[in-house]
């Protein structure tokens, strides 16, 4: 049997636990051994992006010495998938845990890419026929490169149509704590967002990425609109368990 | 740069209610992004390849820098150009006062250069009561406008033809138009007055080249190569790093240059300037000079990261593809050169002191490093200058030392990381408390803008421990 670890994120484990636990569900049910740290907390995505290097190290480094054994660490995120397999040799670059630092990033790999690349799954969608758009998260879809994995399994789902968003790659605003230290920009780029996602017409938005759909999802019921922004790894689970969305 | 700052928040605010430059910029913007794309597409097979070939030639430039400034002095002298050299600013804006005041000049008409922008020669000569005369369209509109550059590439982009007529028939009482065609027609008769009596033409410079001790200068329009050919007078004014070593290396730039900016493949008018009008020229100016300005970029030059915004030849598409500048247009910005690159070369040339607070309009989206022609990493040099801003880096830009810390920020990321590296405090804190109430009250006191995530958005339902529910899935091992 295939053993893995499983990161589950800080967001993951704060606010989207339902996402996390569909997440994993995925693995098990292609007899995938998932590997629970109890104590894993956060890739310092945060403190990284503010430019606290100091203590994002420290984080990095913990991070590594937790996940010990040589199993690949499966992330379902791009944004911190990219932090851990990218993000963090740049932060060591002249450090002399390097190399220890290197051999950790080496085993990150995002959900999709593992299940897409690694398992090639094969999904029996039960769902009524439906429409989607998509937003892809621009650390995965620039530093972790993992939405065209995203997108392979959504395609595998045969009721599932992906109608391409315009302006697919521009950010949505989030940024992690740039929402937080300029909203009101944040707010107006999430607004720009929220529009072409209505061009579409669709009811539905999927995204990998937990902070984007916090962002997207949020501002969208706080207008009252009738779109629903769906997690990808929620999606997918229900899509081939023919639960409703 | 401008003495009279508005505060950061003011001027995010009052730019995000400008819904009309915010509109006019969006529209141009995603013109601008779709016309790079097909370009690319159309006519480049290798474009990735071209960008290494001009990273390489870039870098090689400047890592002998010295010897291509002491290469291209020679060279120009040799072709009958008079070379001059300035540190600072103000050295340059001197030069070319005391070059006038030589020939009793009174007036001068410039061709497009953002390093005329960057030296603040328009207001340095205003002082001395001498008047600078834009022929650039976008920069025409923007002087009888009273405004500054919003973009690089494109000045006056955040207005629209029909804000343009109305400046138009305001400054020159003209006939109120809208037709791109019959604005030219406008401009033209405009300038053509000025230009009769022109002594002396100013502008800035694309590339030198070192070997040929030449300069090359693209544009659109044509006025520019008005300044260039119809004074006696020329002067070139050139950021040290422009100079590259060889025609070719030049070329590659240029074919990188129009289709990154404005989508075009190749510039209207090439202009490459080789020395003043020789016996037998029919036209040409009498005199050229270069004015070669340093102003912080040896110091950039030295430092182990920044030295790659070198590279930079100011093709905007950085700009071009922020979000954050579409939002907010390059006034926000406050400094000359706004958006991904402004954020880097800003706090470096200007000090991060005055300029730091544009690190904050990135949210490191990434799409800024992917589109630049020459490779910049622009989205890890903002991390960086981030870093240096609140003090955690060993070489630091210009002004750090007087960096004012944000003292409350800096306690909540110690804490965050106390957190982030006790596994039993962090499942603690986070299978009792809401993560985002966490930092919502915890950011309070360094940022009180908070407040506005919850007023622009739900915040999430939190019904589960992760913790618990994890340890009963079936095929978990929970350790
Ligand atoms: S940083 Fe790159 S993309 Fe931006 S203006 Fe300079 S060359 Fe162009």
């Amino acid at each position: 049997m295939k053993k893995i670890y499983f990161y589950a994120t800080c967001l993951g484990t704060a606010a989207m636990q339902e996402s996390i636990i569909n997440a994993i569900k995925l693995l098990t049910r292609e007899g995938i051994e998932v590997i629970f740290k109890k104590n894993q907390t956060c890739c310092a995505q945060p403190s990284f992006n503010s430019g606290y290097f100091k203590e994002s190290k420290e984080i990095a480094l913990y991070n590594v010495n937790l996940f010990e054994k040589d199993y690949p660490i499966v992330v379902p995120s791009g944004s911190c998938a990219g932090m851990m397999s990218h993000d963090y040799i740049e932060l060591f670059k002249k450090d002399k845990e390097l190399e220890r630092v290197e051999k950790f990033s080496k085993r990150i790999i995002e959900l999709s890419q593992y299940l897409d690349k690694v398992l090639n799954v094969n999904y029996e969608d039960k769902g009524e026929p439906i429409k989607v758009t998509w937003h892809s998260n621009c650390h995965a879809l620039r530093v972790q490169k993992s939405i065209e994995s995203s997108k392979n399994l959504i395609k595998r789902l045969k009721n599932v149509e992906l109608i391409d968003l315009e302006y697919e790659e521009e950010c949505c605003g989030f940024g992690g704590t740039f929402s937080v230290k300029e909203p009101e920009i944040s707010n107006a780029m999430v607004k720009t967002k929220i529009k072409d996602i209505q061009n579409t017409g669709v009811k539905y938005l999927i995204s990998g990425d937990g902070g984007c759909l916090l962002n997207i999802d949020g501002t969208m019921k706080k207008m009252g609109l009738d779109i629903k922004g769906v997690h990808l790894y929620d999606f997918l689970l229900k899509r081939i368990e023919g639960e409703r969305l | 740069m401008s003495s009279e700052k508005i505060a950061h928040e003011e001027i995010v605010r009052i730019k995000l209610n400008d819904t009309q430059m915010r509109e006019n910029l969006m529209t141009a913007m995603h013109t601008l992004q779709k016309n790079r794309l097909k370009v690319i597409e159309n006519k480049f097979e290798d474009w990735e390849g071209l960008r290494t070939k001009a990273k390489k030639a870039k870098n090689n430039a400047l890592m002998s820098l010295k010897d291509r400034l002491l290469e291209f002095e020679k060279n120009a002298q040799k072709n009958g150009m008079k070379v001059h050299w300035a540190s600072s600013d103000e050295d340059a804006c001197e030069l070319i006062y005391e070059l006038m005041k030589q020939k009793k000049i009174t007036k001068i008409l410039k061709g497009k250069s953002m390093a005329s922008e960057e030296i603040g020669l328009n207001h340095y000569l205003e002082k001395k009561g001498i008047k600078a005369i834009e022929t650039d369209l976008g920069e025409l509109i923007l002087q009888l406008n009273g405004e500054s550059p919003v973009h690089i590439v494109v000045p006056a982009i955040h207005r629209n033809r029909n804000e343009v007529g109305q400046i138009f028939k305001e400054k020159l009482g003209a006939k109120l138009e809208s037709e791109p065609e019959k604005l030219n027609a406008i401009a033209r008769e405009h300038l053509r007055a000025e230009f009769e009596e022109l002594k002396l033409g100013l502008s800035g410079v694309n590339f030198a080249m070192s070997k040929e001790g030449a300069f090359w200068l693209i544009e659109n329009e044509g006025n520019g190569r008005m300044c260039t050919t119809a004074p006696d007078i020329h002067i070139a004014l050139c950021g040290i790093e422009k100079v590259m070593e060889s025609f070719e290396d030049a070329a590659t730039m240029v074919s990188l240059l129009t289709p990154s900016a404005t989508g075009q493949f190749i510039p209207t008018y090439n202009n490459i300037i080789t020395a003043p009008r020789k016996n037998g020229d029919l036209d040409g100016p009498k005199e050229v000079h270069i004015i070669l300005f340093d102003h912080h970029r040896s110091d950039m030059l030295a430092h182990e990261d920044y030295y790659e915004a070198l590279r930079c030849i100011r093709c905007g598409a950085c700009m071009n593809f922020c979000p954050v500048y579409d939002q907010i247009g390059g006034h926000t910005y406050q400094t000359i050169y706004p958006g991904p690159i402004g954020e880097v070369i800003s706090p470096n040339l200007f000090g991060i002191d005055q300029t730091g607070d544009i690190l904050n309009f990135c949210s490191l989206c990434g799409r800024c490093s992917e589109v630049c022609p020459v490779k910049i990493p622009l989205a890890e040099l903002i991390r960086k200058l981030r870093a240096d801003k609140v003090g955690q880096r060993q070489n630091p830009p210009l002004g750090a030392e007087f960096m004012h810390k944000n003292k409350g920020e800096s306690f909540v990321f110690k804490q965050f990381k106390n957190l982030a590296t006790n596994g039993e405090r962090w499942r603690f804190s986070l299978s009792k408390a809401h993560y985002f109430n966490y930092f919502i009250q915890n950011f309070k006191h360094s940022l009180p803008v908070i407040k506005k995530w919850s007023a622009f958005k739900e915040l999430p339902q939190i019904k589960k421990d992760l913790y618990k529910e994890v340890q009963n899935i079936q095929g978990v091992v929970y350790e």
